[in-house]
């Protein structure tokens, strides 16, 4: 990185606005300021009533970790943990498989048979979820499809389809066709050529599009809201909320199952950040 | 000629797979819902008859839809200003070099990616247990009908800050830095470099992110059905939630499939023309 922005700023800074240091110190005060919650969050967990009723603020004395089995227990944890974790892999397979094909072709055909596809699915982006809500609810009803995880992972995998086959197209694009000619005229046929030569290589967009429909699965909460009504099939922000309309007097341990359910998404930002930030700033900035 | 048209058809079952989840969840219930929208279907019935724009006539009369629009335009509005302008500043802030500048950058993006149902329940202790322990207030911003848009408001910039953040942060990167040094030898101080180079060179970054957040915000449903369910009253309704109370819990699904395609053609004239209005002001260099 370039140092010759920092030294600009120190010497307008000195003569005219604050130092250098209590600009930093200010940032590390907002930053603080953003965990603020997770900080409430974690201590109303490990607290006991009495000790939330005397001072919200503080840490407690004694650690109620009963908090924890308790949530475990009345919300059903494991089973809604389990529907998220299959919903958000389900979604992620789908989603890739069927978006890097399909963008293969568009992006490799560019006639108006095919850039009629390319607009149909973009045309979807802007298209806001209540359009869709009520006969997207009727038409599952009618499929059987309700309340059941596989109709849950193909509604997530519908609705991005346009976003990210359009990111998929632009990739695939930069991608040169030599080596998938040289493959074609060995005699491998398209299926084999896009899978073992072409899909390899877009390594890139692939773990961009994981991390953006992993983060788009696991924390959905429209979509799942009206596909699934049943406590068998909700996934972990399906549970949290009804959770919370039930459980309103014991909110310590309402707490605890906020922060057990925060758990597995920290531990992915904490080893996946880079491939995060990178796969939301995607879309926006060329270059 | 057959084997042409054979690896035609061979070409063509790559897009089928998406093709074919996409019309079943995207096209078929849209004209599904187009259909619904001039019937008077209560959403269970066998039957129901086509009522022309009596649905149209109905919104476009109806008082009640004015508070979820107040509300609606308010969040829109309130949210894509602060998001975007507390996004870029400490996008500007955080790129230059100090001890922990990374750590700060992971610690403002972690609300994003948290569920929006687990920052709205937590909000909602913030105000009415924390913020009253603080500033000895009473009540909370989320119990009082003048101000619950405004705690809403507040949950969503604070869960949506660091994506604005990573976003100019990116863009910033792609500025030539020599830039910034001739301007300073020409003596241009911080602001006129902020506002002649900065701000006309991210463009692009303003193009993505204000039209985003302002389509997110007039089909806002989330905050405000997790954090108040649309209360006090229906004090926090929005016009996504309008919709889904005539769809479901109403059972008039005609008439709210007609107001959610009105909500559609709104959100998409606005923001066909804020991204028109910024992608006129992209320069090249």
């Amino acid at each position: 990185m370039n140092t010759s922005v920092p030294i600009v700023r120190v010497k307008e800074t000195s003569k005219r606005r604050f130092p250098k240091l209590i600009r930093i110190i200010m940032l590390y005060i907002i930053a603080i300021l953003f965990l603020f919650p997770f900080y409430i969050a974690i201590v109303y967990s490990i607290k006991t009533p009495i000790e939330t009723a005397q001072s919200p603020l503080a840490f407690p004395t004694h650690i109620a970790w009963s908090n924890y089995s308790d949530a475990i227990a009345a919300s059903n944890f494991f089973l809604a943990l389990r529907n998220s974790v299959l919903t958000t892999i389900g979604t992620v397979l789908l989603t890739i498989t069927v978006c890097s094909m399909a963008a293969y072709m568009i992006a490799r055909n560019n006639n108006r048979f095919y850039n009629f596809f390319y607009y149909l699915f973009m045309s979807s982006i802007m298209l806001p979820f209540q359009v869709l809500m009520f006969p997207l609810y009727k038409t599952w009803t009618e499929l059987h499809l309700l309340n059941t995880i596989p109709g849950l992972i193909i509604a997530l995998t519908g609705v991005q389809i346009g976003y990210f086959a359009f990111l998929y197209v632009g990739f695939i694009k930069t991608v040169p066709r030599e080596l998938e000619e040289s493959a074609m005229l060995d005699g491998a046929s398209r299926y084999r050529t896009f899978f073992s030569i072409i899909f390899p290589l877009l390594k890139p967009i692939n773990s961009t599009i994981l991390v953006l429909s992993a983060l788009g699965a696991w924390n959905d909460f429209v979509v799942s809201m009206i596909i699934v009504q049943k406590k068998e099939a909700s996934t972990l922000p399906l549970v949290q909320f009804q959770f919370f309309g039930e459980y309103t007097s014991e909110i310590n341990m309402a707490f605890a199952a906020i922060i057990l359910s925060m758990i597995p998404i920290m531990v992915f930002y904490l080893f996946a950040q880079k491939y995060i930030i990178g796969g939301v700033t995607a879309g926006a900035v060329k270059g | 000629m057959t084997r042409k048209y054979k690896d035609e058809l061979l070409k063509f079952t790559f897009i089928v797979p998406a093709l074919l989840f996409f019309c079943l969840v995207v096209v078929f219930p849209f004209f599904r819902g187009v259909n619904i929208a001039f019937t008077n279907w209560n959403g269970i019935d066998m039957s129901y008859d086509y009522v022309g724009l009596h649905n149209l006539k109905l919104l476009f009369t109806d008082t009640e839809l004015l508070n979820p629009i107040k509300n609606t335009l308010f969040f829109a509005i309130f949210t894509t200003v602060f998001i975007n302008v507390i996004g870029l500043g400490l996008a500007v802030a955080l790129n230059t070099k100090f001890p922990g500048v990374n750590l700060l950058k992971s610690f403002i993006f972690m609300p994003m990616v948290i569920s929006l149902v687990l920052a709205a329940i937590i909000w909602r202790y913030i105000y009415s247990d924390i913020f009253p322990t603080i500033f000895h207030t009473d009540g909370g911003l989320l119990g009082n009908p003048t101000t619950v848009m405004l705690g809403i408001s507040i949950i969503s910039v604070w869960k949506e800050v660091g994506l604005a953040m990573v976003i100019y942060y990116a863009g910033l990167q792609t500025i030539p830095k020599d830039m910034y040094e001739s301007a300073h030898i020409d003596g241009a101080g911080s602001w006129i470099q902020f506002s002649k180079i900065t701000v006309p060179l991210l463009m692009p970054a303003f193009t993505y992110c204000i039209p985003l957040w302002i389509g997110t915000g007039l089909r806002q449903f989330d905050y405000p059905m997790v954090a108040t369910k649309g209360g006090p009253g229906t004090s926090s309704e929005t016009l996504a939630m309008y919709v889904y109370n005539y769809e479901f819990p109403y059972f008039k699904a005609g008439y709210g499939q007609m107001a959610a395609l009105m909500l559609f053609f709104f959100i998409l004239i606005v923001t066909v023309f804020v991204t028109n209005y910024f992608r006129r002001r992209e320069v090249e260099y």
